[in-house]
């Protein structure tokens, strides 16, 4: 069970997992911050939230109060602090932030991911999509570059290909690399599985064909 | 009026310990409005304590529909289209998303259980009703023209046609003296509202699964009461200025059906629905 896999991980220590840091207070309370805010410091009080649902308006809107669609996006508000009673909240609060991540992670353990290639993924585009099977290997790569870099674009670690290959659109070897947090921290963290480019990237993919066809 | 929903106390929902559900939303890029009404009816569900998860899914949001079968950890998992009429998302997308073979599809040790979406139950006539009444609660039915609006156009084709059935069905009622249907961009059009109605009172409802630019803003600038340059700050602040008087009618105008509270119990309805249809086969297996 994921709930139990996540508990034995924070019996031991604490989790980073993208921007947030989750830790064991006890078996029943749990706390969950901005891993900028994860440590003691001087400044303005965290706002102090209770509800998991808490998470989601917290992952809404970035800091400039854009909305964020892209749950991956390195624009996540911090100054909060999330207190929680259970381990179930717990577990629903970190997949409002970062959606299906323990499940992904938990799934690459026992072995059980396929990572599918971006051709397979475009190739059953219908309707306005449809145009995205056009997308050359190029260009695909660099969409990827551009659109899924950790700095600015999604925390998320790519394990798909381009026809059978690894992006190479100047994303650097950590992008791939699940031992990496994306932050450029280097610190222990549970990685944001990417194991199918997103109906966000298939959309890039539609722009782009249509601005090379006008 | 008798327009207050049956609960359905008759033959009350049953737990599900060991099934999970997925309610499926579009979801949005742009709005961040969309998913909301799809989150808080799971919210709801999840209080009730009926299933082993309860999870959302999104075609334009996250989870996707490709990654949210792993989050869910009981052999038998509903999936719950939260749309306004069967079509091209819940016909072909989702099922190519989540690689379904039809009503049941086993796979991967689960047994996935795709349900209609909710516009397709009927009590959504009832909860269109509902919504007019609390809406506009002290006009006179018999004086009153209800207008049910959708979007109307090729792409949505059905859900036109899901506002005509309602029409059609909120007419065979008789609570309403004038009932219509009329669409953002195909005749009858919304912006054409005081010809297509005959009544002092006019109760406008959207046929929509959540509040968007839609509900905010084009249909109200359509129909009169908003102007594009008031701009966005108010969003739903259009609800609550009702009535509006205008063209020497008084015209209420309510927010996006799909948004209702009780919403939730029709996705559990629509789960209801799909045992109840299925049973047989099941016992047969």
């Amino acid at each position: 069970m994921i709930r139990d896999r996540l508990q034995r991980i924070l019996a031991i220590g604490s989790l980073n997992l993208g921007e947030i840091n989750a830790r064991r207070i006890t078996d029943i309370s749990f706390i969950v911050r901005h891993r900028q805010d994860a440590e003691p410091r001087e400044g303005p009080s965290l706002r102090i939230y209770t509800e998991p649902a808490a998470a989601r308006d917290l992952a809404r809107f970035d800091r400039e109060g854009r909305f964020r669609p892209l749950k991956g996006a390195p624009t996540l508000l911090a100054g909060w602090e999330l207190r929680l009673d259970s381990i179930d909240s717990l577990k629903l609060a970190i997949d409002y932030f970062y959606p299906g991540a323990l499940a992904s992670w938990f799934a690459r353990e026992d072995r059980r991911i396929n990572p599918v290639d971006l051709r397979t993924t475009l190739n059953r585009q219908t309707g306005m999509y449809r145009v995205t099977q056009k997308l050359t290997n190029a260009e695909a790569d660099e969409l990827a570059g551009r659109f899924c870099r950790s700095d600015g674009g999604c925390l998320r670690t790519i394990l798909w290909t381009i026809a059978g290959k690894r992006p190479n659109g100047n994303l650097p070897e950590t992008k791939f690399a699940i031992s990496d947090d994306q932050l450029g921290k280097h610190d222990p963290a549970i990685p944001f599985l990417c194991l199918e480019a997103c109906n966000l990237l298939v959309a890039e993919a539609r722009e782009t064909v249509k601005q090379r066809s006008t | 009026m008798t327009t207050e929903i049956q609960q359905a106390n008759e033959e009350p929902f049953g737990f599900k310990p060991d099934s999970s559900l997925i309610v499926v939303g579009h979801g949005s890029t742009i709005n961040p409005d969309s998913s909301r009404p799809t989150f808080a009816h799971a919210d709801t569900i999840r209080q009730k304590g009926l299933f082993a998860d309860v999870v959302c899914a999104f075609w334009k949001e996250e989870p996707s529909l490709r990654e949210v079968l792993r989050m869910v950890e009981t052999e038998e998992v509903y999936v719950v289209p939260h749309f306004i009429s069967e079509g091209y998302f819940t016909q072909k997308v989702i099922p190519r998303e989540l690689e379904l073979t039809g009503p049941i599809t086993r796979r991967d040790n689960k047994v996935i259980k795709y349900c209609e979406p909710v516009g397709n139950h009927p009590q959504m006539t009832d909860l269109i009703l509902q919504r007019a009444n609390r809406t506009a609660p002290s006009v006179a039915p018999e004086q009153t023209s209800l207008l049910i609006v959708g979007h109307g156009t090729g792409l949505n084709e059905n859900s036109a046609v899901a506002v005509k059935t309602q029409v059609k069905k909120i007419r065979e009622r008789q609570i309403y003296t004038e009932v219509g249907a009329a669409y953002m961009e195909e005749e009858p059009l919304i912006s054409n509202w005081p010809s297509l109605t005959h009544y002092p009172s006019v109760v406008v409802v959207p046929f929509f699964i959540s509040d968007g630019l839609h509900s905010y803003e084009d249909i109200p600038v359509l129909l009169g009461i908003h102007s594009e340059s008031t701009g966005t700050a108010s969003r739903a602040e259009i609800f609550r200025r009702n009535p509006y008087l205008l063209n020497g009618r008084t015209l209420y105008y309510a927010s996006a059906i799909g948004t209702d509270p009780m919403m939730a119990e029709i996705i559990l309805e629509m789960v209801h629905q799909f045992d109840q249809k299925h049973l047989a086969s099941a016992v047969s297996d």
